[in-house]
């Protein structure tokens, strides 16, 4: 989680530089949300900026449907072996 | 310290409330660091028996940073039985382990893999262990900075460097090979 600097105020609009500095962090979810929303503002009237993060938000959406396959049978077995952990 | 029959139930009990909610995420990381199924199934075992061992002493807070700790060395303790010439570096250790223990890709994964899919795909094949990784905790696993950081036994700041510099060959990767204008479908 990472704060807007001190010397910046929170309420004023967040520059294109700003929002190159801290892209990942909002892509992230990683950041104080009163600054997040400032940056928000910038992206969707930045048409430069906007495209930055819709670049990376779509890597980021595609590597989030990557999960391995059969996940469901490994974790049912797991919360099994725990049982037996547990039951004796 | 009450009688010995109180204790296991109050044992299960936090077990239950503290680790058993955990296991499909442990189960994740597991595959993101282990890159095999089987390797992957043993480490949660391997993470949960410690757990197990260890939850009368655990205060409660951070469950899921009390448990990534325990995977990160019980998995440190599997890669030196394995392998004991590569100890001297854990993190490089656990990359390198991981970049080579590599499941074959399902055959309904290469079905599912096609244009852009498989661009990124082939991104983060040619990422090397140590961002790929980082890559796999946080975007595929969604882990918190911390949370990475706490399994990978690095600073925060490390997980946040190597993270922008995977994106930044990421993105270059699909400009490179996929035919991918400024990282996106033309
Ligand atoms: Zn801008």
């Amino acid at each position: 989680m990472i704060r807007r600097p001190w010397y910046r105020s929170k309420t004023s609009p967040a520059s294109c530089r700003e929002v190159g500095r801290v892209l990942q962090h909002y892509l992230d979810s990683e950041m104080d949300p009163e600054w997040a929303a400032r940056v928000t503002e910038h992206l969707e009237a930045c048409k430069d900026c906007g495209l930055e993060e819709e670049t990376y938000r779509e890597i980021k959406s595609s590597l989030a449907r990557r999960q391995p396959s059969a996940t469901d049978d490994a974790v049912a077995r797991l919360r099994e072996f725990g049982r037996s952990l547990t039951d004796d | 310290m009450g009688d010995p029959l109180t204790d296991e139930r109050e044992l299960k009990e936090a077990f239950d409330r503290y680790v058993v909610p955990e296991i499909e995420v442990l189960y994740r990381v597991a595959r993101s660091i282990t890159r095999n199924a089987t390797d992957a199934e043993d480490l949660v075992q391997d993470t949960m028996l410690r757990a197990f061992r260890a939850i009368g002493r655990f205060d409660g807070r951070h469950p899921r940073a009390w448990l990534l700790t325990i995977m990160r060395n019980a998995q440190i303790n599997r890669v030196r039985r394995k392998r004991p010439e590569l100890m001297r570096d854990p993190d490089a250790t656990m990359d390198r382990v991981a970049s080579e223990d590599k499941d074959d890709a399902s055959p309904e994964a290469q079905v599912l893999d096609r244009g852009y899919e498989a661009a990124i795909e082939s991104a983060l094949d040619a990422l090397p262990a140590k961002f790929r990784t980082v890559v796999e905790l946080v975007d595929v696993q969604a882990l918190s900075y911390q949370e990475a950081a706490d399994i990978l036994g690095v600073p925060t700041g490390t997980i946040m460097s190597r993270l922008h510099r995977a994106r930044t060959r990421i993105r270059k990767h699909l400009e490179q090979h996929g035919g991918y204008v400024n990282g996106r479908p033309a």
